[in-house]
């Protein structure tokens, strides 16, 4: 196993992520079975239609209210067309047609409008909202994720790659950039979306309510493996989330078995320091993703596969 | 002054009332076009490049959309005498009279302008909702 130098033993983080998991499915399992008859498919990590963050709560609930306005002014302009050309066929006086063309055509559609956008406006300001100290700088490549964690009144930051980890009940503060060509990052069971310029900072922000584990997408066309683009977001107790901040800040574990002591000396031999870091190892490199507790991560490749020592191997 | 000649003065005045008419008929949609790139513009300028200060760019363009809405009033109120509605529904006069045009051209400016105000409040409810830039 050339490679196991790399996993550091499972830190809190994993394990907490795992459990938080099952326990969300055991917590939700009844609602999710009963929604699920019905509408198989709504649910699951990247679905807006199973929020789990305020915001994806907010627009979830926007969503359902104009979902079920729609089939309402449908059933009732279906209603009414029936209506006037099977049931009374004859002609409206003049005064009843105008009235019905000014309430029909001009003040309901205003009024209606005007409301949604009210309403639409009003929910923007709650997904920008300020963070409460915790930032996460996120840089879009092609086509994986530059992360980056600080906290306010904490010197340095920590760096990670192709994963978001987030405490829950609070709202983290998120700053995006691009290199290249321009991304969107997207958890859809947390909140909104954002796009990331090249040369330009963007800023979200994102409170998980339920601790899980969500995944999130690049949702704006960036080149041949856009649609393999993805990360896992880990929403995790805060205590649990300190935990794993201040584990993921440690240098790489040194290799205790003698496996683990070979996949070191291979990857060091192979050359894979020039482009990768492994912090607490002589590799540096800046290329691809920073791989210091890759083995702690949920997946490689940027969401591509399980992170299983056969799919490191490949 | 022959009839004739008080005839074709009249022609003209009538003339240079309708010709008016029409310029009236485009102000209320050139001023929503010039407020909405007015708005947009001057939002970017702010929060992509930085050159104005955000707060005093928000006050100023709800100030601006004021005066448009007063216009926009004064506009359709000149428009609805125009049309004079209580005289009966233009489709109803469509002889193809002096009147008839002039009457038509008071409705289509006064719907143009509730049109134009409607888009105006609009393009301004983010102006009053969102604070700044973010």
């Amino acid at each position: 196993m050339p490679f196991r130098a790399l996993i550091s033993p499972p830190l809190a983080g994993l394990a907490a992520a795992q459990r938080l998991s099952f326990q969300r499915i055991r917590g939700r399992g009844l609602r999710t079975t009963a929604a699920a008859l019905v509408l198989s498919g709504c649910s699951g990590r990247q679905s807006v239609l199973d929020p789990a963050g305020s915001d994806a709560q907010a627009l979830f609930t926007l969503f359902v209210s104009l979902l079920v306005g729609a089939a309402i002014l449908w059933v009732a302009m279906n209603g009414l067309f029936y209506w006037f050309t099977r049931r009374s066929t004859g002609t409206l006086p003049e005064r009843s047609g105008r009235m019905l063309i000014l309430f029909g055509g001009v003040i309901a559609p205003t009024v209606v409008i005007g409301a949604v956008l009210l309403w639409g406006l009003s929910l923007l300001p709650d997904q920008r909202a300020p963070g409460d100290g915790l930032t996460v700088s996120v840089l879009g490549e092609q086509w994986w994720w530059r992360v980056e964690y600080t906290m306010e009144g904490v010197e340095g930051s920590v760096v990670s790659a192709n994963e978001i980890r987030l405490p829950t009940g609070q709202r983290t503060d998120l700053r995006l950039t691009s290199d290249g060509v321009i991304h969107s990052l997207w958890v859809p069971a947390l909140g909104g979306k954002m796009d990331m310029f090249p040369g330009r900072e963007t800023r979200m922000s994102l409170e998980p309510v339920e601790p899980g584990i969500y995944r999130g997408q690049c949702a704006e066309f960036c080149g041949a493996s856009h649609a393999w683009m993805a990360f896992m977001a880990v929403a995790m107790m805060p205590e649990d989330f300190a935990t794993w901040l201040e584990a993921e800040a440690q240098d790489a574990a040194e290799p205790q078995s003698d496996a683990a002591r070979r996949g070191l000396a291979v990857f060091q031999a192979a050359g894979c320091g020039a482009c990768h870091t492994v912090r607490g190892t002589p590799a540096v490199g800046k290329v691809g993703p920073d791989l210091t507790h890759v083995g702690s991560r949920l997946t490689i490749g940027a969401g591509r596969l399980g992170a299983t020592l056969d799919n490191i191997e490949r | 002054m022959t009839d004739q000649g008080h005839q074709t003065n009249q022609d003209r005045k009538e003339f240079s009332d309708e010709a008016g008419s029409l310029w009236r008929i485009a102000l209320a949609p050139s001023v929503w076009a010039g407020h909405f790139v007015l708005c947009y513009a001057s939002v970017s300028l702010a929060c992509v490049r930085g050159l104005l200060p955000i707060e005093a760019t928000r006050l100023s363009l709800i100030a601006v959309s004021v005066i448009v809405l007063v216009v926009f009033v004064w506009q359709g109120w000149r428009a609805w005498r125009q049309w004079a509605p209580e005289r009966g529904h233009p489709s109803a006069l469509s002889e193809g009279k002096a009147e008839d045009r002039h009457r038509f051209l008071g409705h289509a400016t006064f719907l143009l302008t509730l049109i134009s105000g409607i888009a105006t409040v609009y393009t301004t409810l983010p102006l009053l909702l969102l604070e700044g830039c973010r």
